[in-house]
């Protein structure tokens, strides 16, 4: 394993910065050309699409029989405060519900609420056992922890490619540098096959390069890393490739995450891998792990209005207590009550060039 | 710089502001020149601390516009020359913001207060004649009402002296259609030069250039006289003045070289820097290379030492002394006149719901008051310190007993959250209805280098 830093010493000083050592392999024609290592044993990534992984067939008639989930905030309002001509007070109605958003632990949710059924999925199998209530990925991987999808997987929002939040998101992951997440993996003699790696979160500061369309973002654009503000983003995992997959071992995983403009979030994840197919170009695949669900909720709304919910049928507190039910991991040592979720966040990234600062800002 | 006048010469150095380096006390921070122009008699102008100069009535009184603006399910506020603030008692809300329909009982609804109790508007005499951009509207109460740009004027009952601006500001942090038609604050133009603006964010007044980058100067600089070339003038580009600027007042012109002059503000040399992100307002970024400093005509007043600086996610916020973010709460009813519920001589119901589901003993816990120092005062009108019954969360009552003296930014209090565990923990940021900007909670941002929580 390799462990030399190359430093592209002129364009980086002309330039007034280090530029690391992400370069792109040598061998790279096409995305699913087999890789040789990279020039100097590491490779940066440029986050691009994120979204929970939600399984989905056509309609939703395999996974969502009964159809979608139907009791979004319009529709649980409307049955709260028929319109039976009755003056109500602002505070038993929009403030109760409201109140209801902030405090979801208080009170009861008495309306249906639609789940997956059956036990496709997709994910990582985070806790190493084959349960009978796990599930199996539509290839045929057993043993898959993602619970969150039995919670979210028939809610309009969430599914794609129409669901509002769905592709909202990855439009403002794009759009906000303050979302931007770099991976640079280190160490690596053989982008195929290499029984040990390091991979390190970053937090970048730029705009990404997209092609002519705007719509893709495309290989060998460079981003410079964020040490003023994104310290608290660097982290540091270790992990393998086989066969082309990148398998990182179980680490917390905290990265910045704004759905919404000027709402600076992060989204958090225990015990997290990464499950990436990597390419001198791309690297696609998972970050899975156990949401804290109090943070995960809480993500949500400070992100996403009432207003935003109602299209497509998202009732944050019928959800939450959903999310508790499901709940599967990091139990509370005082209540035995699970406090997490298992989950999975379909990913795509794209090959970069990770300028670093010099020391002297990095550690200013 | 030839035409400078001697005065403003020998008040230069300490008077320039840098970067997040508040002025030490308000009585030394400096004050932002105005454009003059004619004001209709009983007008005047007030400098006040966090928004620099400010028309006002001749009580002092801080004048406010209501403008326009389309909210999610209908409009509200004035056009310019139709002022739409009336003694009408408005008892139910009215729907405009989605997804909750109107007709629904406002709380307090029996003394809630008309648009123009809260707002009153600034009375003009019959037959008044324009001045300048001042003119005479027509109020639908038939009255006569003084108009600037077109925008009716109006007072705030919530502003108690001059240079209290409790009832807006000029910032543009947590405005927009989320937000509610809110009332902001007019004052004269900034007495700049073609080519510059002044930008009302959470540090100051900002200096900028009239694309909106940020203006900054050197400590390496000289008064009057840059010492920056070569290298540093890569990064560090000189404001040049046109052939025919001249001197007035704060600004002053140099020779940098040979037909090169370079604009001056307070004796400092002016520049912008080169590396800020493309498209950012009114960036501080130039700020973090040593010696370096944003310009502001006037700096925001630092509350007091109960409070610290932190660093978050994407800038810096406003904390207590133990780091733990401080937040304030907005709040704007739904009814047609948008009024304030976030004041403490006003409706609790809004953020009783939000931090407590009704409960105040549940907001004590969730968004406690910052309580101040036994001795802690403020020396600037933008920071109190204030008496609130912890049972209800209103103003306590003079001589009150068990009230608490806590600390208040423009007479509301302000508040920590419960998330937070260590400094720059920004977990109680947007908490509440549309992310916190229509009725909840947002923290204090004193830079925000990712969005624009600080401008």
């Amino acid at each position: 394993m390799k462990k030399t830093t190359h430093f592209a010493a002129a364009l980086g000083l002309m330039a007034g910065l280090a530029i690391s050592a992400s370069t792109a392999p040598r061998a790279a024609s096409s995305n699913d050309a087999p890789a040789a290592a990279p020039v100097n044993g590491v490779i940066g990534y440029i986050l691009t699409d994120e979204v929970w992984a939600v399984y989905q067939t056509p309609e939703g008639k395999q996974e969502c029989p009964e159809g979608l989930n139907a009791w979004g905030p319009r529709e649980q309002f409307k049955k709260m405060f028929v319109d039976d001509g009755k003056k109500r007070t602002l505070e038993e109605a929009q403030l109760a519900w409201e109140a209801k958003i902030w405090h979801p632990e208080l009170g009861e949710d008495p309306f249906p609420f639609r789940g997956p059924v059956g036990n496709v999925s997709y994910g990582v199998n985070l806790d190493g056992r084959v349960d009978a209530d796990d599930q199996i990925t539509p290839d045929g991987v057993k043993g898959i922890d993602n619970q969150l999808y039995r919670a979210i997987g028939c809610i309009e929002e969430f599914r794609g490619p129409t669901g509002i939040l769905h592709f909202l998101v990855n439009r403002y992951l794009r759009d906000f540098e303050f979302n931007r997440v770099l991976i640079e993996i280190s160490g690596v003699e053989d982008m195929v096959n290499d029984p040990h790696v390091d991979v390190t979160i970053l937090r970048g500061r730029d705009r990404m390069m997209a092609d002519a369309t705007g719509n893709d973002i495309i290989p060998g654009g460079s981003n410079r890393v964020d040490m003023r503000w994104g310290k608290k983003y660097v982290q540091r995992l270790t992990g393998k490739i086989v066969d082309g997959v990148l398998t990182t071992q179980p680490s917390d995983v905290t990265l910045p995450h704004a759905i919404f403009n000027q709402i600076p979030g992060e989204d958090h994840m225990k015990g997290a891998v990464f499950q990436l197919k990597l390419t001198p170009e791309r690297a696609e695949g998972l970050l899975a792990g156990y949401s804290d669900i109090d943070n995960w909720y809480r993500q949500l709304n400070h992100s996403w209005s009432t207003h935003h919910q109602s299209y497509g049928q998202l009732s944050s507190p019928s959800l939450y207590k959903h999310l508790h039910r499901l709940a599967d991991g990091y139990p509370d040592p005082k209540t035995g009550k699970n406090t997490a979720i298992s989950s999975a966040l379909a990913v795509k990234f794209t090959q970069v060039f990770i300028q670093h600062p010099p020391k002297e800002v990095a550690s200013r | 710089m030839r035409h400078l006048r001697k005065a403003s010469v020998l008040t230069l150095a300490a008077a320039l502001v840098a970067g997040a380096a508040f002025a030490q006390t308000q009585k030394s921070a400096p004050k932002e020149q105005y454009q003059r122009a004619p004001m209709p008699a009983g007008i005047q102008v007030v400098q006040t601390d966090e928004e620099g100069p400010l028309f006002a009535t001749a009580d002092g009184k801080t004048l406010y516009q209501w403008p326009f603006i389309q909210l999610r399910n209908g409009d509200a506020g004035d056009q310019k020359g139709k002022p739409t603030c009336t003694d009408a008692l408005f008892k139910e809300n009215a729907g405009l913001m989605s997804p909750y329909p109107g007709g629904f009982i406002m709380p307090d609804a029996d003394t809630r207060l008309s648009c123009v109790q809260l707002w009153p508007p600034v009375w003009a005499p019959d037959g008044a004649a324009n001045v300048g951009k001042w003119t005479a509207v027509k109020h639908p109460g038939g009255k006569m009402q003084w108009a600037y740009d077109g925008y009716p004027m109006y007072t705030s009952l919530l502003d108690k002296k001059p240079g209290d601006v409790n009832g807006g500001t000029r910032r543009r942090a947590n405005r927009g259609n989320a937000s509610g038609a809110q009332r902001e604050p007019v004052g004269p133009p900034a007495l700049v030069p073609p080519g510059f603006i002044v930008i009302q964010v959470a540090t100051g007044r900002l200096l900028a250039t009239a694309d909106r980058q940020s203006v900054y100067s050197w400590d390496r600089d000289a008064l009057n006289k840059s010492n920056c070339f070569d290298r540093c003038a890569d990064e560090w580009t000189p404001v040049t003045a046109p052939e025919f600027a001249e001197a007035q007042g704060e600004w002053g012109v140099i020779q940098r070289s040979p037909g090169v002059r370079q604009w001056t503000f307070r004796g400092k040399p002016l520049y912008t820097y080169a590396l800020s992100p493309e498209g950012r307002n009114a960036s501080l970024q130039g700020s973090d290379v040593p010696g370096w400093h944003n310009v502001y005509t006037q700096p925001t007043p630092f509350p007091s030492r109960d409070f610290t600086l932190q660093d978050a996610a994407s800038g810096q916020v406003l904390a207590d002394k133990n780091g733990k973010t401080i937040y304030v709460y907005n709040c704007n009813d739904d009814a047609w006149d948008q009024q304030a519920c976030n004041h403490p001589d006003l409706t609790q119901a809004y953020r009783l719901a939000i931090c407590g589901a009704g409960s105040q003993e549940k907001c004590m816990q969730t968004f406690p008051y910052v309580l101040a120092s036994r001795d802690a005062k403020s020396d600037n009108s933008a920071w109190s310190v204030m008496a609130i019954d912890p049972k209800t969360g209103r103003r306590a009552e003079t001589g009150q007993a068990d009230a608490l003296r806590v600390w208040a930014w423009r007479d509301r209090p302000v508040y920590t959250s419960y998330l937070d565990k260590e400094p720059g923990d920004i977990n109680g940021d947007s908490w509440g209805e549309f992310q916190g900007q229509r009725n909840g909670f947002k923290a204090i941002w004193y830079r925000d280098d990712y969005f624009n929580n600080a401008s």
